[in-house]
């Protein structure tokens, strides 16, 4: 796993940079800086893990790791999203409500529509794909910067995931805005894919929302860093008209990007539908804080001081482990919320101040 | 022609009986209600995400309905800030009258009295906005607390390990705070081993996440009380993953048709909830504001009594949504508070 960081630009510095400096304590020095840039996330990530298992009684053991994993397995679907938009430059703020949308559509889809699990799954990643569409050619063709695009879009979701049941939540037997009742139900696969469990040393252990977030992380890692494609990205992020010299059909990337982001955003909405048993009428919002606050953290991981998927879910893992210890020992919300916010500072500090430091 | 002029006076003599008979009705009822078309009034929302906003919406629009008023929806989805202005946004569209649902008490207290200022009657439901003027409407959260804990009680001993779901700051739950302090003290055998709880939508999601780690804390709790019904169903997403079904007794407040599916699953965990129907609540709020204005008084506070409905009543009587809740349990589906002789109530 430790690869994604190695074909990162932030290689150690070419060895005539240090000439320039006084003495051989400096040059230790930057070692350690650069050690610290490289490794520093990773042993506070670490260090958090070790503290909680000695602080909170019940951290430690295969049920609790694979429940953090579980309550961040959204989370770091959407953020691994939102990675391959920050890798081509962009940015996709409509992500939290492409997700409650979809866990809209799919609960549509089954308690109004009474259509089956195959369906509305199917439902879910087309509007994904669709809304990604319509964000990349937003962006591409219309040219309104991308915060202001997918801005827009997130606020045309949150209003048209609530116009077909005139803001009412969906549930099973729920009433229809012609008064009678709804015949369908959320169907027993569906409710699989978020209540299931695979045998892992134990018995019921490893989620399926856990197993789709492993997939699905090592699908856009494995795409980002080793295939040409994901390389092409990469270069449209770091200098687009280079890549565009350079023969790169750079619109349709970033149209690309756009709709890797809306589909990994649907998936996270069919989790959510699956795991509430139902459609609920929601913002997003804390959904979309919480994914780019994983993919920024994200860039922090190994040095790499860019986005990347191998942070992004060392990110988002990070934050789960923060608010799952710290619930553990009876820490208010809003001090996890301090603690998160504080993270993320950190982290940009890593990224931005120390790396660009060592840069130089 | 003549056709014509018959058809059309046939069409007249229709439309004069039909007025006739809506003057008729008109006539007892008291100013400003004799030309309900005329009345204006506003409902101010803080909280509309849930069953429970829902149901409250479709009370307030039921009763409105039946009074023949006409009524302005203002939804500031939990922005203190955006509900003030919504409040003099309906004084600026000169509304008779404003429901304010939810809020806090900063921000609303100086919006309500400008209302008044302006001569527009105003009730507040669950909000306290400090004002001897504005009655408050309220689903008497305290009573609320009181009989799920009671339940839990009778169901489990006066001495348990409990978790407790609470975010401060809100005032049905910090109302329904004050009553699990009070039980405490009590009862010095129960003890509050955890406390957490996050408003961050979707709620019941976020909500499990925490109830997982809290449980995996202290696996001795015997009994969660979650207060609202949307943290009740995170904690049961959490019991379920957990498998603690066996172990852990789930007690809350309030009710929807998703709660009762949730109650209802094969050994669910989720076991007593007591409720006032929201959609009576949101009826009565519109009443004692029609009441206000007519020139009534509905008194400085309107309570609406609760019920305690347990996952035994559920069974036993067959209830499978709100609708055939209000059926089978009759004190669930009408409150007989703020109803004088004149006022026209919702067909059931």
């Amino acid at each position: 796993m430790g690869g994604a960081g190695m074909s990162g630009p932030v290689a150690p510095p070419p060895a005539g940079e240090d000439r320039g400096r006084v003495g051989g304590s400096s040059s230790r020095g930057d070692t350690a800086t650069r050690l610290a840039i490289r490794y520093g996330f990773l042993v506070l990530l670490a260090g958090l893990v070790v503290f909680f298992m000695a602080a909170a009684e019940g951290f430690t053991s295969v049920f609790s790791a694979v429940f953090i994993f579980q309550s961040v397995a959204i989370t770091a679907i959407l953020a691994l999203g939102v990675t391959a938009t920050l890798v081509v430059g962009g940015f996709d703020l409509s992500i939290g409500a492409v997700a409650t949308s979809s866990m809209m559509a799919s609960a549509y889809a089954m308690v109004v529509w009474n259509l089956g699990a195959v369906e509305a799954v199917l439902v879910c990643l087309l509007l994904g794909l669709v809304v990604g569409l319509i964000n990349g050619m937003l962006v591409v063709y219309t040219r309104i910067p991308d915060l202001l695009a997918t801005l827009g879009m997130m606020f045309v979701l949150i209003g048209l995931q609530r116009i077909p049941t005139e803001g009412r939540s969906i549930a099973a037997g729920m009433t229809l805005p012609d008064g009678s009742t709804a015949e369908g139900t959320f169907s027993a696969a569906f409710m699989a894919i978020g209540r299931h469990r695979f045998d892992l040393v134990e018995k019921n252990v490893l989620p399926v929302s856990v197993l789709f977030m492993l997939a699905m992380g090592f699908l856009i890692w494995f795409f980002l860093e080793y295939t040409r494609y994901g390389r092409v990205m990469y270069a449209i992020g770091s200098n687009e008209r280079a890549a565009a010299l350079a023969g790169a059909p750079v619109r349709r990337y970033k149209i690309a990007a756009y709709m890797i982001s809306g589909v990994f955003a649907s998936v996270g909405g069919i989790l959510l539908a699956a795991r509430l048993g139902r459609g609920d009428i929601a913002s997003g919002n804390n959904l979309l804080l919480d994914s780019v606050a994983a993919a920024l953290i994200g860039f922090a991981v190994l040095g790499a001081a860019k986005p990347n998927a191998f942070g992004t879910a060392i990110g988002a893992l990070f934050v789960g482990v923060l608010l799952q210890g710290l619930t553990m020992l009876n820490v208010p919300y809003y001090t996890q919320d301090f603690v998160k916010g504080a993270v993320l500072v950190l982290a940009l500090i890593f990224t931005f101040t120390l790396s660009h430091r060592q840069d130089r | 022609m003549i056709d014509r002029r018959s058809l059309l006076a046939a069409a007249g003599a229709a439309l004069m009986a039909t007025s006739l008979v809506g003057t008729a009705q008109a006539a007892d009822m008291p100013k400003p209600f004799d030309k309900p078309e005329d009345v204006k009034i506003a409902l101010v929302r803080y909280l509309s995400t849930g069953d429970f906003f829902q149901a409250y919406l479709a009370g307030v629009e039921r009763q409105a309905k039946a009074l023949g008023v006409d009524l302005r929806v203002f939804d500031s989805r939990q922005d203190a800030a955006l509900q003030a202005d919504m409040v003099d946004q309906a004084i600026a569209l000169g509304v008779d009258g404003i429901v304010i649902q939810h809020g806090l008490t900063e921000s609303m207290k100086a919006a309500a009295q400008r209302a008044l200022d302006a001569g527009i009657k105003v009730v507040a439901f669950d909000v306290n906005v400090e004002n001897d003027k504005i009655p408050q409407v309220e689903q008497s959260d305290r009573d609320l607390a009181r009989l799920a804990l009671e339940q839990a009680i009778k169901d489990n001993g006066d001495s348990f390990k409990a978790g407790y779901v609470y975010v401060p700051g809100i005032a049905p739950l910090d109302r329904r705070d004050e009553t699990w302090v009070k039980v405490k003290k009590a009862n010095p055998g129960i003890e509050e081993v955890a406390v957490f709880g996050t408003l961050d939508n979707p709620i019941a999601n976020s909500v499990a996440n925490q109830a997982g780690a809290a449980l995996r804390a202290n696996p001795q709790i015997t009994v969660m009380f979650a207060p609202y019904d949307e943290f009740a169903k995170g904690v049961k997403i959490a019991v379920d993953e957990l498998g603690m079904t066996d172990q852990v007794d789930i007690y809350s407040a309030d009710v929807s048709t998703a709660d009762i599916s949730a109650m209802r699953e094969p050994g669910s965990a989720w076991v007593a909830t007591a409720a006032t129907n929201p959609a009576v609540v949101g009826e009565v709020s519109v009443r004692a504001l029609a009441m206000l204005l007519a020139g009534e008084n509905p008194g400085a506070s309107v309570i609406v009594p609760p019920t305690l409905i347990t996952q035994k009543d559920l069974n036993d009587q067959d209830i499978k949504n709100m609708e055939e809740l209000g059926q089978k349990l009759p004190q669930f589906s009408h409150a007989d508070v703020a109803t004088p002789a004149w006022m026209p109530l919702p067909k059931r």
